[in-house]
């Protein structure tokens, strides 16, 4: 204890710990981008650059819902430089594709849809209920898409390659012939130059070249040698200057799969979704970031280009460099190259729709391939909210191995496998989520008990100093920690910006080192209330895949089955011969006494037994070693 | 009204620079553009390396930034060490060193204290190596690495934790068929390396309940000591400081026998279509077998090939073929994990929905066709080549990548020669070396293909109301498959 208390006071004392700011030079150009430059020596010969556009899923609305992370994908198929090599021709295609899809798009959301709604089809954009004018229409798209790519009749060259080898050298010469005939055919097509950004960056020794989108913001980012800041000046201003949404139809496909990975074909990403959903009432938080399916098959140009000249302006995005560069020089670069972007015509619109007040709890009870679990959700504060420090302080103090959740439910019940809690400050709005998984024969009921008694604890007693300034000095660690490579910083400075402004980077640890044991308890009074709360339990799909059932204990009578789960249970856990080997002598003693219908039961019972003991002593010799 | 002057002069200053550089003056394409040369000498190991009084090897590399010092500890020896019985020893072992309590601090006071110092203390086990690392503040770190040392030496394997960790365990286990991407990677490695041999083999429900104190003390005693670690430290220190302070934290501690290097598997991959059931919107598919050692003498060949065949993102052949054209994919690619003590693997790697996942495997196997039959174009080889050469440094970039890549070379004894000539050999690959290690290594009909996915809607491919689409899985090895069960999670024997 006396050692406890010494660490406390020297880590009290250490105001640095709290000193240690980010301090970049920050400027606007004069169409409003702005930059946030920060020189690092101790990583040299390496910059990591990206911008970060403040627009996410919260800035769609229905009927578009995903096309800010669609756009993400969009700002890689090149502009009229870069991946074409006949822009002229190029913007035909596009021109003669987006006509198509329009009245493909016109059949679907009326003559389509108003079949679905009557019945007689099971998904108006699936391909197998095509009307015949769909039909038609699809080839000529996909036709127009194979031409751009130049690859028309691609799957005609592959069968004659395939048939060369056993070809004699007259069918060989013709199939030759016709090979080069289908390649100049496709060359002179082509006006698509694939993924030619990747390429350049690729060969430049670029790296780690990516992006994503969140609820409120957009980022793009790369590493390039620090030699090489130019190129990452040439690229970025071009594709910000003139990126013409090439494979805008094709690309769609590639984000179905991506939903797929993500959300569809794992084991509780569609319930996620669905919570998600109801969470968030008004607010365009309750969309999915990747978007509905039926939106993402609907996006049309027009919406693209209005979307890309109100949010993809300079002055609604923010670059960030960090890294092994001379500021003067690097700056001079910027603004050589970004000077070329216009500034936005239309403001950008502000996001007006409040989340409303929950009225009452709400509840989703899901069954799927997982683990049983639950997650209780509040609605809390917006990023830089006065209340969200003492929210993410709170949380720490249930996390982690001495946090109280694990100490309470994972060791000290055992009713929880994992147990962890997050405040999540968003842009407009935030929530609070208590999540854990059940251990043994739990449930999520009795995991949702525990977070409730944990939360009376912390609305009816302050937390103790110690424990308080052992999450602070977490914080301040961490504070150190975060700063260690460029590109974690790169992430955060845009991040924060994204939301608000990246000061916040500075000004949190001061604002997390105020937060009080009364500022807690506040916060968990005014958050944690019974009809602020929504609860998601997840409990195991019966089937093929779960945890599957003894089939010894399948073929008992029903009532019975419970009853021997449970001692099943019980006898895998012993660990003591002697102590089973008494049970079951026991148990034959009595044999001859129970009723012929509970037979079964007790022949079961004796394997189990039987089957424990021969694994302890198999593993006995070990112990006398 | 004294500061909208200042505003205006700065948005002045910005103007005037962008008058002397109007856009038009840019480059035209980003070939055009010039660049300094970039020296860089690849570090060398000697100039970090340090070997302790009792022979511990101890890589420094100090840096001032930042208050913060962390150490970390490699070990031979992983649960290749374990026996067939005892499969998840070096796991339990590793967890219970970390949480198990030291002679003289009970579990939850050593947990306390070190969150108090801020301390993050994390020790872990993987097949081939064990590690031990402290990650603490500049001024807690005497505190933090006489802790972590307590753990190593005077380990308590406290019983009420050891029974959280193996309820732990047995919580994950239960999850083993839940999602299909480790069922994919379990019988991967089963289907490569044999079920029998360490990397594939999964601890079972009776495996882990067997291990006792005593098994995870003798482990502990025969792995975590001085004969088998390699030790890195970055961050404030001094050097000769450092190395008094490790001088004098190992003096204690007692050593003991070296361990071996990891057994090559003997079993050899079977060629064939295989699947495992799971009823999921997106067939997930491995193709692949095994491939080459490090010190191959194809190895840069090898690299060069994959990155252009499916290892470099986008700029590479399976992802333009199977994403970008085709839209069958989001990720699709190949992956290249040359082997240090024996074969590694080749695989292509991709997951499409059910109607088309047999079309992404004709593509690839198209792909893997042309990679033997027709030599790279000038340009692929170029892009490839330079983007190894120009990222060469990156992988020196922080000090703890460095030092990481130190302490592998020191216990897997790579020749010290292998980063100071890597660009070189990197700029040495032909066309001609490309296409003779694709014809080695890119035969599919010596390959597995191994689909979890839902084979009704898998098998049939993307033919559209009775009419026949592009591919079907029975287009490949003469439409035999082998339909494999999916395992007990808790004791991994195939279930009916």
């Amino acid at each position: 204890m006396r050692r406890i208390v010494s660490a406390l006071a020297a880590l009290a004392v250490s105001a640095p710990l709290l000193a240690q700011q980010v301090q970049p030079e920050v400027f606007t150009l004069d169409n409003g981008m702005k930059f946030l430059l920060l020189p690092r020596t101790d990583q040299p010969n390496v910059i990591a650059a990206g911008w970060v556009a403040k627009v996410g899923s919260v800035n769609e609305r229905p009927g578009i819902t995903g096309i800010s992370h669609f756009f993400e994908h969009m700002m890689f198929k090149g502009t009229d430089t870069i991946g074409t090599s006949a822009p002229d021709a190029d913007a035909q295609y596009r021109d003669a594709q987006k006509a198509i899809r329009a009245r493909m798009n016109e059949i679907i959301w009326n003559e389509q849809y108003r079949r679905f709604f009557n019945g007689e089809i099971n998904d108006p954009w699936n391909p197998a209920n095509d009307t015949p004018e769909l039909v038609k229409l699809r080839a000529e798209l996909k036709a127009l898409m194979d031409s751009q790519q130049g690859r028309l009749g691609a799957d005609r060259i592959a069968e004659l390659t395939s048939k060369l080898a056993t070809a004699d050298a007259d069918e060989k010469a013709k199939i030759e012939s016709e090979i080069a005939l289908l390649k100049a055919e496709q060359d002179k097509a082509r006006s698509i130059v694939k993924d030619e950004f990747d390429k350049i960056y690729t060969g430049q020794g670029g790296s780690g070249m990516n992006a994503f989108t969140s609820y409120d913001l957009t980022f793009y980012f790369i590493n390039v040698p620090s030699n090489k800041f130019e190129l990452w000046a040439w690229m970025e201003s071009d594709r910000l200057s003139d990126s013409v949404f090439r494979e805008f139809y094709s690309e769609r496909d590639v984000v179905h799969e991506e939903r797929r990975l993500r959300t569809e074909s794992t084991p509780t990403g569609i319930f996620q979704e669905q919570f998600e959903a109801m969470f968030w009432s008004s607010s365009g938080y309750s969309w999915p970031v990747i978007g509905w399916s039926s939106d993402l098959n609907s996006y049309t140009m027009e919406e693209a280009m209005r979307y890309w000249n109100i949010y993809y302006r300079p002055n609604n995005l923010c670059g960030v460099i960090v890294g092994d560069f001379n500021p003067g020089e690097v700056k001079e670069t910027i603004k050589r190259y970004f000077s070329r972007l216009s500034r936005g015509e239309m403001d950008v619109p502000p996001v007006v729709t409040l989340e409303v007040g929950q009225l009452a709890e709400m509840r989703m009870n899901a069954e799927c391939d997982c683990q049983p679990s639950v997650e209780v959700r509040y609605h809390t504060v917006p990023f830089r909210h006065k209340d969200a420090y003492a929210l993410d302080v709170l949380s720490a103090v249930l996390n982690g191995r001495t946090g109280r959740l694990y100490k309470s439910m994972v060791e000290g019940t055992e009713i929880a496998s994992d147990a962890g809690a997050r405040q999540d400050s968003r842009k407009y709005a935030g929530a609070f989520s208590f999540n854990a998984e059940v251990k043994g024969d739990s449930t999520p009921a009795d995991l949702e008990k525990a977070w409730y008694a944990e939360i009376e604890k912390l609305k009816n007693e302050p937390v103790p100093a110690l424990e308080l300034q052992k999450v602070k000095n977490q914080f301040a660690a961490s504070n150190y920690r975060r700063l260690k490579t460029n590109f974690f910083l790169l992430l955060q400075l845009g991040y924060y910006e994204g939301l608000g402004t990246w000061e916040e980077i500075n000004e949190a640890p001061a604002k997390i080192d105020a937060v009080t044991a009364d500022d807690i308890q506040r916060v968990a009074k005014t958050y944690f209330t019974e009809k602020n709360r929504s609860v998601a339990t997840y409990t195991r799909k019966a089937g093929e895949g779960a945890a599957p059932e003894d089939p010894a204990i399948a073929a008992l009578p029903a009532p019975m089955q419970a009853q021997a789960r449970q001692i099943a249970q019980q006898i895998a856990k012993s660990t003591d011969i002697e102590v089973l080997k008494g049970n079951l002598e026991q148990m034959m003693a009595q044999a001859a006494q129970v009723p012929p219908q509970m037979k079964p039961f007790l022949e079961y019972i004796k394997a189990k037994i039987e089957s424990r003991i021969a694994e302890l002593e198999k593993s006995a010799p070990a112990k006398q070693n | 009204m004294k500061h909208s002057i200042a505003i205006l002069s700065s948005i002045m200053a910005v103007s005037t620079v962008v008058a002397t550089a109007p856009a038009q003056d840019l480059p035209k394409r980003p070939e055009q553009l010039t660049y300094r040369p970039l020296t860089f000498n690849a570090p060398k190991a000697s100039d970090y390396r340090h070997v302790l009084s009792n022979g511990v090897v101890v890589f420094l590399a100090p840096s001032k930034e930042l208050p913060l010092i962390e150490l970390s500890m490699t070990f031979r020896g992983g649960s290749f060490l374990e026996s067939a019985d005892k499969v998840g020893l070096a796991d339990m072992t590793a967890a219970l060193l970390r949480t198990g309590g030291t002679e003289g601090l009970a579990p939850n006071e050593l947990d306390e204290k070190l969150d108090f110092l801020a301390t993050e203390v994390s020790i872990a086990s993987s097949g081939t190596v064990c590690s031990a690392s402290v990650d603490s503040l500049k001024a807690n770190f005497d505190e933090s690495l006489a802790l972590l040392m307590d753990m190593l030496t005077k380990p308590r394997f406290d019983e009420s934790k050891t029974k959280i960790a193996v309820d732990s365990a047995i919580e994950g286990m239960k999850q083993r068929n839940d999602d299909a991407s480790p069922i994919l990677d379990r019988e991967w490695d089963m289907l490569l390396y044999g079920a029998d041999h360490f990397e594939a083999r999964v601890p079972t429900e009776a495996s882990i309940r067997s291990i006792t104190k005593d098994d995870m003390a003798a482990f502990a005693k025969k792995v975590f000591n001085p004969a088998n670690v390699v030790v890195a430290v970055t961050g404030d220190f001094e050097v000769p400081e450092m190395l008094s302070k490790l001088e004098k934290a190992f003096a204690a501690w007692p050593t003991g026998e070296r361990m071996p290097v990891p057994p090559a598997p003997t079993a050899t991959v079977k060629p064939g279509v295989y699947h495992v059931e799971k009823e999921i919107p997106q067939g997930k598919v491995y193709i692949g077998s095994r491939g080459i050692t490090r010190d191959d003498p194809d190895y840069f060949a090898a690299l060069v090939m994959n990155e252009i065949l499916g290892g470099g993102g986008f700029t590479s052949r399976i992802m333009k073929t199977v994403r970008s054209d085709e839209g069958l994919a989001y990720s699709a690619g190949s992956g290249l994990d040359a082997g240090v003590w024996y074969p590694g693997q080749f695989r292509a790697v991709f997951q499409s929905k059910n109607a088309t996942v047999a079309l992404a495997i004709q593509l690839i196997e198209r792909e893997f066709k042309k990679m033997r039959d027709t030599p790279v174009s000038a340009e692929e080889l170029e892009v490839a080549k330079q983007s190894f050469i120009e990222t060469f440094p990156r992988s020196f970039e922080s000090k703890d990548a460095m030092l990481g890549i130190f302490v592998s070379d020191e216990w897997t004894g790579r020749d010290p020669a292998y980063w100071q000539t890597y660009r070189d050999n990197v700029s040495k690959v032909t066309a001609e070396d490309v296409q003779r290690v694709a014809n080695r290594m890119l035969d599919f009909n010596q390959m597995a293909v191994f689909v979890v996915g839902d084979w009704d809607t898998i098998a049939p491919g993307d033919g559209l109301g009775g009419k026949a689409g592009r591919a079907k899985m029975a287009d490949f090895f003469n439409d035999q498959v082998e339909h494999m069960p999916l395992r007990d999670p808790m004791t991994m024997q195939p279930m009916k």
